[in-house]
């Protein structure tokens, strides 16, 4: 679709019959090629969430074979290396192409939506993330099919993934994949960033956003200065091992702490950029289950801009036991202890927001439920193993494992299964079973806590992690045994969710525009959204523009015939301009391709990222190509002053 | 903030109407301004993580650089860093002629941007050329490649966007009204040419001390 000329008979979107027109302005081309070129924003994020549901099957998987192989002492089923490899893949795919992913998935669909506009500020970057992200995820799943992943953990501490100890190119798939997606992770925040401060509909001032959208704008900020990072340690490791440069080798003057130093400031960060948007979402579905307002609104946002600075003091903490200097690991406790303060004042104002109402135990709301109990007892062994004397008893055993999982599964898990029954009626337009939900949260709340909780035994009593099998005369048989049956038991329950979405579809009933009754701008519009998403764009008066009982004021003068939306200013939200979105496009998809070629060249031949980049820079043309005919500004008309706010 | 709650309970009693503003943004009211200002953020932790590295591997060691090397000269890394922060200038020049709607100024002006780029890149390779490590023997030198390298790459494409929207501007698509691609193109640039300050004071100072 080209950019209309500026005609005399504009249509605006306040005009009768205006919908067809909107239909057509905003429709994403149907059909398999078409799908290659779509850009709105309720696409892509849709996309996103659903890709990484299926990288969260993949990785689950992953973990299911890892305890079929820890099912009994001196297993046979498979071998170190594999192991090593389904146990990086595990931990690499639940982190990079599961948790943020997910994340940022939930945002994409749900910001503009509940700031009342059409589409993200920049569509085409939105779709470029997503394509970088698909194929970075392929292309690390083809290696593990191939028997060339990674093998070295998550994490690829030096000098075991050095060209000295893990030659091949395993390692190099895992230093490759990893800078490649966090491009993706960067556009998505930048895109997050930029239209959570400039496309809030009038009147939403920052005080009157959504909690949720506040926790999506502080996790984009984090992703910004932590994924930088990573990007930097894992390309200085590539080089290491294509080049011989020697960052982390300590022959050649290198330093292998300093890949983790590199690593775990952009590793700890990235714990609380899953477990923030998680908090939105609780405090989200809990408003809309007391249907009340969340208490102390101003405490809670402060409380996550308050995680997110505090959380970048805290790397060290993985580093206990590498023998730093005493002061240092003082200072770290006490940055570990002192996230405490915030995540307690969110715990507080939710209790005072449960106190004395009537909560309805719906599905999402068992999951917040399951949250706060799995989340608080993560917590609690997160402080154990804060103090350091602790830490060094318990470092590299299955307590860490457990408490992990504790943490990641309580803090970002439970909440994201609690958006998706939260928000599928809104994505699809009908309900998920409530009977099936039921089940499915119970079997996972009950099969995880079986699961993690007795490794926390395993753990004291000696059992290290990252073993692919154990002696008999350890005396950790048994629980072993019980683990992986509870593993498949807390299998079984996510099971049935994916089944439930599946088939809900088909026979439960229509959801309607606003279910739950809640009180944020999604439920506005119809289930699904119409391509355009709102039939008006609306004018806000409060933080809770769904439970007022006056009818929101519109925006008008917005044309039909061409993607617009409004622009308005950041802090107070006043219309400051109106922005003209770019159209369906193959170029994303293109520069997706090439960028993707010069990283995967560069694994074999260096040379080949040179190739990348001039045919990323033609890609990069193609896209900002300016359409004829060129926008040309109208005089401004004579005797007809602006109106609206000024 | 009690001002601007005011005014919002005034204006929230009525439709707000915009098919009078302009469409054309070109300042802090365009989203692509405030995108740029995300690329600058990420790239500047980016520069961060790279000098923070510097200076670590720097404290590792008594002797920097290492054994019998000789610490850079200092006069032609500091023509090149005097060449790239004057093409800054030359770069808001063009910027002031596309608001003229001077076509011709911004042609001059963005291509003499390029070529004093291309001339800061030719000083770079030789300096290359010239580094007493190469990047495989100690991580001194690896410091000393990578991060030339990687600013190098930066001046590149830097060099190659701002030519395209010389030819651009060539078809006479910057006006006055159409002038945020030349906007954002000139903060990218200042932010490689001020990126190179930090590295320049750590590759080049940093082993006299």
């Amino acid at each position: 679709m080209k950019n209309h000329p500026h005609t005399e008979q504009a249509i605006f979107d306040d005009q009768e019959g205006a919908e067809p027109i909107l239909d057509k302005t905003w429709l994403s081309p149907p059909g398999f090629f078409g799908w290659f070129t779509h850009v709105n924003q309720r696409q892509i994020g849709f996309r996103f969430v659903v890709t990484s549901l299926i990288f969260f099957a993949l990785g689950g998987l992953l973990a299911l074979l890892m305890r079929l192989q820890l099912v009994q002492p001196e297993n046979t089923l498979m071998g170190a290396e594999f192991y090593h490899q389904i146990m990086t893949m595990h931990g690499t795919t639940m982190m990079f192409f599961f948790a943020v992913p997910a994340m940022e998935g939930l945002g994409i669909y749900l910001v503009p939506l509940m700031l009342g506009t059409r589409d993200m500020s920049f569509p085409r970057l939105n779709a470029f993330g997503y394509y970088v992200y698909l194929i970075a995820g392929i292309t690390l799943y083809l290696a593990l099919f191939l028997g060339m992943a990674p093998d070295t953990g998550w994490f690829s501490y030096v000098p075991l993934a050095g060209i000295d100890y893990s030659p091949g190119q395993g390692v190099s798939f895992w230093t490759t994949m990893i800078t490649f997606i966090e491009i993706s992770a960067l556009t998505a925040a930048v895109e997050l960033i930029v239209t959570i401060l400039k496309q809030r509909a009038p009147g939403m001032t920052l005080n009157r956003m959504p909690i949720f959208v506040w926790s999506i704008l502080v996790m984009s900020f984090m992703i910004v200065f932590a994924m930088p990072t990573v990007m930097v340690g894992s390309v200085l490791l590539a080089l290491d091992r294509t080049f011989a440069t020697q960052f982390f080798v300590a022959s050649g003057g290198g330093d292998p702490l300093l890949w983790q130093h590199l690593f775990w400031f952009f590793g700890h960060p990235e714990v609380y950029i899953i477990v923030v948007p998680a908090l939105g979402i609780v405090s989200t579905v809990i408003s809309t289950f007391c249907q009340r307002e969340v208490f102390g609104y101003t405490a809670v946002v402060l409380s996550m801009v308050t995680i997110g600075f505090v959380s970048f003091g805290l790397w060290v903490h993985h580093m206990f036991t590498t023998g730093l200097p005493h002061l240092g690991l003082s200072f770290f406790t006490a940055a570990s202890a002192m996230i405490a303060i915030p995540s307690g004042v969110q715990i507080f104002c939710w209790i005072a927001t449960l106190w004395g109402s009537k909560i309805k135990f719906k599905t999402p709301m068992l999951f917040i439920m399951g949250f706060f109990a799995v989340f608080v007892i993560g917590g609690l062994t997160g402080v154990m193993a804060a103090s350091i004397p602790f830490d060094m008893q318990a470092h590299d055993s299955y307590f860490v494992v457990a408490h992990l999982h504790y943490v990641l599964i309580g803090g970002a898990v439970l909440p994201f299964f609690a958006g998706l029954y939260y928000w599928y009626p809104k994505m699809t337009g009908s309900m998920l079973s409530e009977r099936l939900g039921c089940w499915s949260f119970w079997l996972i709340f009950i099969g995880l806590n079986l699961t993690f909780f007795p490794m926390h035994q395993l753990g004291l009593d000696g059992m290290p992690r990252r073993v692919y099998t154990y002696l008999h005369n350890m005396g950790w048989g048994e629980v072993n045994f019980f683990v992986t049956c509870a593993a498949f038991l807390m299998a079984f329950g996510f099971l049935l969710t994916f089944i439930n979405t599946l088939i809900s579809p088909y026979k439960s009933r229509a959801a309607g525009n606003n279910p739950w009754n809640a009180d944020t701008l999604e439920w506005w519009a119809q289930s699904p959204p119409r391509n355009y998403n709102f039939r008006h764009l609306p004018v806000i008066s409060s933080r809770t523009p769904l439970w007022q009982k006056a009818p929101l004021y519109k925006v008008t003068g917005i044309r039909a015939d061409r993607r617009e939306i409004i622009i308005t200013t950041l802090l107070d939200a006043k219309p400051q301009g109106v922005c003209i979105m770019p159209s369906p496009t193959y170029w994303p998809f293109v520069l997706a391709l090439t960028v993707g070629f010069g990283f995967l060249g560069f694994m074999f031949k260096p040379i080949l990222f040179v190739v990348g980049f001039f045919l990323s820079f033609f890609a990069i043309v193609g896209w900002l190509w300016p359409a004829r005919p060129w926008l040309a500004e109208k005089p401004p008309e004579e005797g007809h002053p602006v109106r609206g706010l000024q | 903030m009690s001002t601007s709650i005011n005014n919002d309970q005034q204006t929230a009693n009525a439709d707000v109407d915009v098919s009078n503003f302009s469409r054309h943004l070109n300042g802090q009211n365009a989203p692509i301004w405030w995108g740029i200002i995300g690329l600058i953020l990420i790239e500047l932790s980016v520069v961060s993580a790279f000098t923070v590295t510097y200076l670590y591997l720097y404290m590792q060691h008594p002797q920097w650089p290492p054994n019998d090397i000789a610490p850079p000269p200092l006069l032609i890394p500091t023509w090149s860093t005097i060449l790239m922060l004057l093409s800054c200038v030359t770069m808001y020049l063009a910027g002031k002629s596309v608001e003229k709607n001077h076509s011709k100024g911004f042609v001059i002006y963005t291509f003499a941007s390029v070529i004093m780029a291309l001339m800061v890149l030719w000083i770079r390779w030789q300096q290359f050329d010239n580094f007493d490590m190469r990047w495989d023997q100690h991580v001194y030198g690896s410091l000393l490649w990578t991060i030339s390298g990687f600013h190098f790459i930066h001046i590149v494409s830097a060099a190659i966007g701002t030519g395209a929207i010389g030819l651009f501007g060539m078809v006479g698509f910057y006006t006055k009204q159409r002038q945020i691609g030349v906007v954002v193109d000139t903060m990218y640039w200042n932010f490689v040419a001020f990126a190179w300050l930090p590295f320049y004071l750590v590759l080049y100072y940093f082993p006299w001390l």
